[in-house]
């Protein structure tokens, strides 16, 4: 399971402020067609190798059988379960809060904006262990024997990722207008949130959603620190018996999250070409211009 | 021509169940005052709008007519002063519930809604059935000649499209004003023209109390019954449009509205003011100074050929009937003078011209290095 930690964690540090510009597509500047082609074809190849080969090492080590096993695994289907459910309340607990905020942010205080991407990148830089430590210590006794004050120290880690998607999908649209419209028009604020401003966001939701679930089935410090057995944790404590089964385990989870994503970028995709946005990406959401005339 | 555009308008889109003329709302802004920081964007600005009248608000940039037309949409508060609309003081009552169409200049519609679904939005929120609501939205996307459009999303229209569909999105509520900011300024000039005629038909088959900001002049003089020029937050004339041409209260008016000449001229005891060797009467206000800058429009200057006269001509612009010819005189002043263009054919650029004043009042100001006061 380390394998899906990492890849969540890479995709989504790489993604950080990027756009799709149009000199991503043009290869390097300067050189010829065919030797900027051979350039990407090298670079393709070698991340290719990169990180295809350790999957298929995996993938030998494990052998065929071993997946078949993994379901009946002790343990298997509760931490699953519990994984699913920590990744579902935090996505729901980290868009609620963070939704509001971040049209308010925008709309009132845009002042504030590089206040909150500093303030949104502490959970980055700040290690889980320390995090998870530091949440432990000053936990009120009611909420340390539940799996609410896992979701709630998720929350703070999803909460980077959530602002910016939301942060990128805001930007792309005009929000002041869009806002005064709707009200001139007789929507209140509910109604403008409910039916202007969440449907314009969806691409940015979705985007919040895929980061959010990623994390957490792939979170292992917090999890075991705090002493709970969700899915990374039981891999880990599952490959002391059966090294087969856990790296089989972890290869399955790696795939399914894998399917997971592609599914909600491509439905996304579909529905945000519709009304004229840009393809689900992990961070920003690529607007397309008006016509001139 | 009021009353024929009025007519064939609602022959073409009749039908509609629309209010027509006599549903129009008073709008009344009382000393108005705003200021943001140390800036006084509105400085007692007043201004009474008659049922169906369509005023237009005209200044350059900051003047405050934005800030004044967001205060009676419900955007803004004033510092002090009150909206009245049909004598009822709006002040306290929120954007949402002020029953005002507003159409904005940046592209407003809601890009996630097909054009009827954005047209049809605003009766949402009022609670009529859908079936009402789709042919009520389809009717005034027809009056915009939008309705092939209805089912597309607004990044599959031009910005022209888009605008009328937010003009059709304004109207739709039937709202007792109509609030336009600058709708016109983001389009290009074909578009805006006739964009600019629709609207002024549409307004005044609805009679619609509107009230329309725009720093273009000709737009405002163009659509207007009224224009109110604004400067540094006051209102420095409002009068119909032919009015404020000819007979403009102010320096400020007589030079933002129209081409100006600047004649320098030395005041007479007794209300009058000699330049380009006549003396003729001052109409309005009277600076302290004795050397003024008597102001005056290009068809307002007479012009002959003449040998050794008091310029020459430098540059000569066809105009259509008319021909403008700028003239430098001595002492570095520049005029332009309009003439018309079947009478220009002497004015080749070199010829010795002679400029001068028409015995009529003259608005006079302080030449512009005395401005600063």
């Amino acid at each position: 399971m380390a394998a899906v930690t990492r890849k969540g964690g890479l995709g989504g540090r790489g993604g950080l402020g990027g756009t799709v510009s149009p000199q991503a597509r043009g290869g390097l500047g300067g050189s010829s067609p065919r030797a900027s082609r051979a350039w990407r074809w090298m670079i393709l190849i070698v991340a290719a190798v990169y990180f295809l080969l350790p999957l298929w090492a995996a993938l030998r080590f494990a052998g065929v059988s071993a997946f078949g096993s993994v379901i009946s695994q002790p343990g298997f289907t509760s931490s699953l379960a519990l994984s699913v459910r920590l990744a579902v309340i935090t996505t729901l607990v980290t868009i609620a809060l963070m939704l509001p905020t971040t049209v308010y942010v925008h709309l009132r205080l845009p002042k504030l904006r590089r206040l909150m991407e500093g303030i949104t990148i502490l959970p980055i830089v700040i290690p889980p262990v320390v995090l998870i430590v530091g949440v432990l210590a000053i936990a009120p006794g009611f909420l340390k024997a539940t799996s609410w004050l896992l979701a709630l120290a998720y929350v703070v880690l999803a909460m980077p990722f959530t602002y910016r998607a939301l942060d990128a999908g805001l930007r792309a649209l005009d929000l002041k207008t869009i806002v005064e419209a709707s009200n001139s028009l007789g929507a209140g604020w509910i109604s403008t949130l409910w039916r202007v401003l969440l449907p314009n966001l969806r691409t940015a939701l979705l985007s919040a959603t895929v980061l959010s679930v990623a994390l957490v089935l792939g979170e292992f410090t917090m999890a075991s620190l705090d002493l709970y057995q969700t899915f990374p944790v039981w891999i880990y404590v599952n490959s002391q018996t059966s090294g087969q089964v856990s790296v089989a385990a972890s290869l399955l989870a790696l795939f399914v999250t894998w399917i997971f994503l592609l599914g909600i970028t491509v439905l996304g995709t579909r529905q945000s070409r519709k009304t004229g946005g840009g393809a689900v990406t992990l961070f920003t959401v690529a607007r397309t211009e008006t016509r001139g005339d | 021509m009021t009353t024929n555009t009025a007519r064939d308008a609602a022959g073409t889109a009749g039908g509609t169940g629309l209010a027509g003329p006599g549903h129009g709302t008073s709008v009344r802004l009382k000393d108005l005052t705003r200021s943001f920081g140390a800036t006084r964007a509105l400085d007692g600005l007043s201004i009474e709008m008659a049922p169906g009248e369509l005023v237009a608000l005209l200044g350059p940039s900051g003047c405050g007519k934005t800030t004044a037309l967001r205060i009676v949409a419900g955007f803004e508060i004033a510092d002090t002063g009150s909206v009245l609309v049909d004598g009822k003081d709006v002040s306290s009552v929120p954007a949402a519930k002020r029953d005002m169409g507003m159409v904005f200049q940046s592209y407003s519609l809601f890009p996630n809604m097909t054009a009827l679904d954005n047209v049809a939005f605003g009766l949402r929120m009022r609670k009529i059935g859908a079936s009402q609501r789709r042919q009520r939205a389809g009717d005034l996307l027809d009056m915009v000649g939008l309705a092939p459009q209805a089912e597309q999303y607004p990044h599959q229209l031009s910005g022209g499209q888009q605008q009328r569909v937010a003009l059709a999105r304004a109207l739709a509520i039937e709202p007792r004003v109509l609030l336009l900011d600058e709708p016109l300024s983001a389009l290009d000039a074909k578009v805006r023209l006739q964009l600019r005629e629709q609207i002024r038909t549409l307004q005044q088959r609805l009679g619609t109390t509107t009230l329309f900001v725009t720093h273009d002049q000709e737009e405002a003089l163009s659509m207007a019954d009224r224009v109110g020029v604004m400067s540094q937050g006051r209102l420095e004339q409002i009068a119909a449009p032919d009015e404020l041409y000819t007979n403009p209260a102010t320096a400020f008016v007589a030079e933002f509205v129209g081409v100006m000449n600047r004649i320098p001229g030395e005041l007479q005891s007794g209300g009058q003011v000699t330049a380009l060797g006549s003396t003729v009467p001052v109409r309005g206000d009277r600076p302290d100074e004795a050397l003024v800058d008597l102001l005056v429009r290009p068809e307002g200057l007479r012009l002959e050929v003449v040998e050794n006269g008091n310029g020459i001509v430098t540059t000569r612009t066809f105009l259509g009937s008319v021909t403008r010819v700028g003239v430098q005189l001595s002492g570095d002043v520049a005029v332009q003078v309009d003439r018309p263009s079947a009478e220009s054919a002497a004015l080749a650029p070199g010829a010795s011209v002679s400029v001068s004043l028409p015995a009529e009042p003259v608005l006079v100001a302080p030449p512009p290095g005395q401005l600063m006061t």
